[in-house]
């Protein structure tokens, strides 16, 4: 059979499926809003389809466009990434109806597990634990926030505020103080009605210096389903993953056996198929809760893919195909990290940053791998997540996969835009994280007054001395001359933004 | 050759000396090869630097930091601090809080944008009296925008 893979997503995650798609032998196609034209994504597709519109929700949130999209390309399968659509079980059943195939898990899969007030209620009854807490069906704001404020007293301070559908830190409020309540139910609130057209919360205990572990797990349509061991995510800032590894740094055989076996459970009790994680939470007790199941590909599957050596996209097009699964028994093997370069200034408060890629230069080498969406000459706007590229490495131990990626860190040039790679590279000399016994707080204890970079006289004045001298020298004029000596000729772009040096 | 940039901090006026073929500043020395800069520290250490310029701002990076140095002409002044708050990004506005005319104390939210699917509290950075707002609810700023403006109350 012939299949075309249409994939409807951007960036980054774009190019990783895109790319698969290719070694497999598959056709593909690319949909892109006006904004993304001539994003590296584009150039790796067979075809690609503009996508009308002016905002996400018309064009990467537009089931009826992107379908359409499948159809005149002759696409007859669509990957969702993540993020956007991937979640979207009335999405998932539109491709199948429209006689495509999805290269996911069924909708009533991804219905069950991506409310996430549904998921909790599913998993109680699997018998997998949940975080003590409260869900809140109340449509209404008036009476939501009433009834949600009766929940927060019975569950008790400190809470987390959860969006229904939310997933990305969006949505999401920790609150201390019964005083600061409505102001942050309000605003988890708004923004999750903002990114997920639904406004529904419900409340978990804070359960704090807790780890983030996730299971990975796959499952094809022969019956089989496999977990590929674990992930640990615990290192976060605002809700967002920043630093991710496998093997978990304090994981035990026994707690995998027992936390893969939770997961394998919680994807037979919705009949899943296909790729997808478990979300847990470990508590200083020894415990493990159930957070939620995201239901496609994730940021950071890269770090179990480098242990196990299974490739989780090409799985995933197999599966989608109605083969069985390729992996065999799980063998984990050396240790992988995975940071995300972000646009931001972890300076200021993790602001998002805007600018022109002028250099963007990552670092090479053995056991290094980069998954990204940009190159230089980029530009980086607002119109979309921050996320500049995933750095992942991986060594024969932890040790040394930490020692990586200093090194790669500090070979990352990007120029032109603020990015947080100081910030991770500091983060990687934190004693929790060189000890593995970070938790979801490790930032704020490490830096409770914000971050700020460590630097000294010497290296300060050297970079004055460089920008001074490169001024002097004429550098960033050496380019407008190249130009204007070809004058006529259309200029390359690596001409037209060569501003830099060298 | 003298130049002046800033950064975070206050202006910094650096003062270039030319000595054969190397450039120093402070006990650093940067050479010119072929395309590359070379920067050798006070320390003795080798780095090879990379510099980029949009706009009046010089990138830099060196030994794993990255800096940005805003280059000021000889002579300007320093850009006058009022207390006005700016977009941090490009953004929308969500929600005003205040009122021109209202006090505000130091840390209060005045206003919360969105950029990026993500909502960004604007607080005051001091106790004062606002004395303008710029901006409603819906309304798009770019980064940098004054926001509202506060007088100071000491």
């Amino acid at each position: 059979m012939c299949i075309n893979v249409l994939v409807a997503n951007r960036g980054e995650i774009a190019c990783r499926v895109l790319r698969a798609c290719k070694e497999a032998g598959l056709g593909t196609v690319a949909v892109c809003a006006a904004n993304d034209e001539g994003s590296l994504f584009t150039e790796l597709a067979d075809r690609v389809v503009m996508l009308q519109g002016d905002t996400i929700a018309t064009t990467y949130l537009d089931q009826t466009q992107i379908i359409e999209a499948a159809r005149s390309s002759g696409a007859t399968a669509i990957h969702p990434g993540f993020g956007f659509l991937s979640e979207r079980a009335d999405f998932a059943r539109a491709v199948a109806d429209a006689g495509l195939i999805w290269i996911g898990p069924s909708p009533e899969a991804i219905e069950k597990m991506g409310d996430k007030m549904t998921a909790r209620q599913t998993m109680r009854a699997a018998g997998v634990p949940v975080i003590p807490g409260e869900e809140v069906e109340e449509i209404d704001e008036t009476a939501a926030l009433e009834a949600l404020r009766l929940a927060a007293e019975r569950v008790g301070y400190p809470l987390l505020l959860k969006a229904s559908s939310g997933g990305g830190g969006k949505g999401m409020r920790a609150v201390n103080d019964p005083a600061d309540f409505e102001q942050a139910a309000l605003g988890a609130r708004r923004e999750a009605v903002a990114a997920f057209g639904d406004g529904r919360i419900y409340i978990e205990r804070l359960l704090s210096g807790s780890k983030h572990i996730e299971i990975q797990v796959l499952a094809d349509a022969h019956g089989r389903t496999v977990h590929l061991g674990e992930r640990e995510c615990s290192v976060q800032r605002r809700h967002q993953k920043v630093f991710e590894e496998a093997p978990g740094p304090t994981m035990t055989p026994a707690l995998r056996e027992a936390m893969g076996s939770a997961a394998v459970a919680a994807a037979k009790a919705v009949n899943y198929v296909g790729a997808g994680t478990v979300e847990f939470l470990l508590a200083t007790s020894g415990e493990f809760f159930f957070l939620e199941m995201n239901t496609r590909i994730q940021v950071e599957h890269p770090v179990t893919e480098l242990v196990t050596g299974v490739d989780i996209v090409r799985e995933q097009l197999r599966i989608a195909g109605g083969e069985a699964m390729s992996c065999g028994d799980l063998l984990i093997r050396g240790h992988a990290i995975e940071v995300r370069l972000y646009a931001e200034d972890a300076a200021n408060g993790f602001l998002p940053a805007v600018g022109p890629l002028l250099v963007f230069r990552p670092p090479e080498g053995p056991g290094i791998r980069l998954d990204t969406g940009v190159r230089e000459g980029d530009d980086v706007t607002p119109n979309y997540d921050p996320m500049l590229a995933k750095l992942i490495v991986w060594a024969p131990s932890r040790h040394e996969a930490l020692q990586k990626m200093r090194r790669a860190l500090d070979e990352f040039v990007v120029l032109g835009t603020t990015t947080n790679i100081r910030f991770l590279r500091e983060l990687c000399d934190v004693p929790a994280v060189i000890s593995g016994t970070t938790t979801t707080t490790t930032i704020d204890d490490e830096w409770p007054n914000g971050w700020s970079p460590a630097t000294n006289e010497d290296l300060v004045a050297a970079s004055l001395l460089t920008a001074s001298a490169a001024e002097s020298l004429g550098l960033h004029q050496r380019t407008k001359a190249g130009a204007s000596s070809e004058a006529g000729e259309a200029p390359s772009p690596f001409q037209t933004i060569t501003r830099r040096f060298p | 050759m003298q130049h002046r940039f800033v950064g975070t901090g206050d202006p910094v006026e650096v003062n270039l000396v030319k000595e054969g073929g190397a450039w120093t500043y402070e006990g650093q020395r940067l050479e010119q090869y072929g395309e590359r800069l070379k920067v050798t520290l006070a320390d003795g250490s080798v780095h090879l630097a990379h510099a980029a310029k949009t706009g009046d701002v010089w990138w830099v990076h060196l030994n794993g930091h990255t800096f940005r140095w805003e280059r000021m002409e000889a002579g300007a002044s320093t850009k006058a601090k009022d207390g006005g708050l700016t977009a941090p990004m490009p953004g929308k506005v969500l929600e005003v809080f205040v009122e021109v005319g209202q006090t505000v104390i130091a840390g209060e939210a005045l206003m919360v944008l969105e950029a990026m699917k993500m909502e960004h509290r604007i607080v005051a950075t001091s106790d004062g009296l606002v004395t303008a707002v710029h901006f409603k609810a819906n309304d798009q700023v770019s980064q940098g925008a004054p926001l509202l403006s506060i007088e100071e109350i000491n």
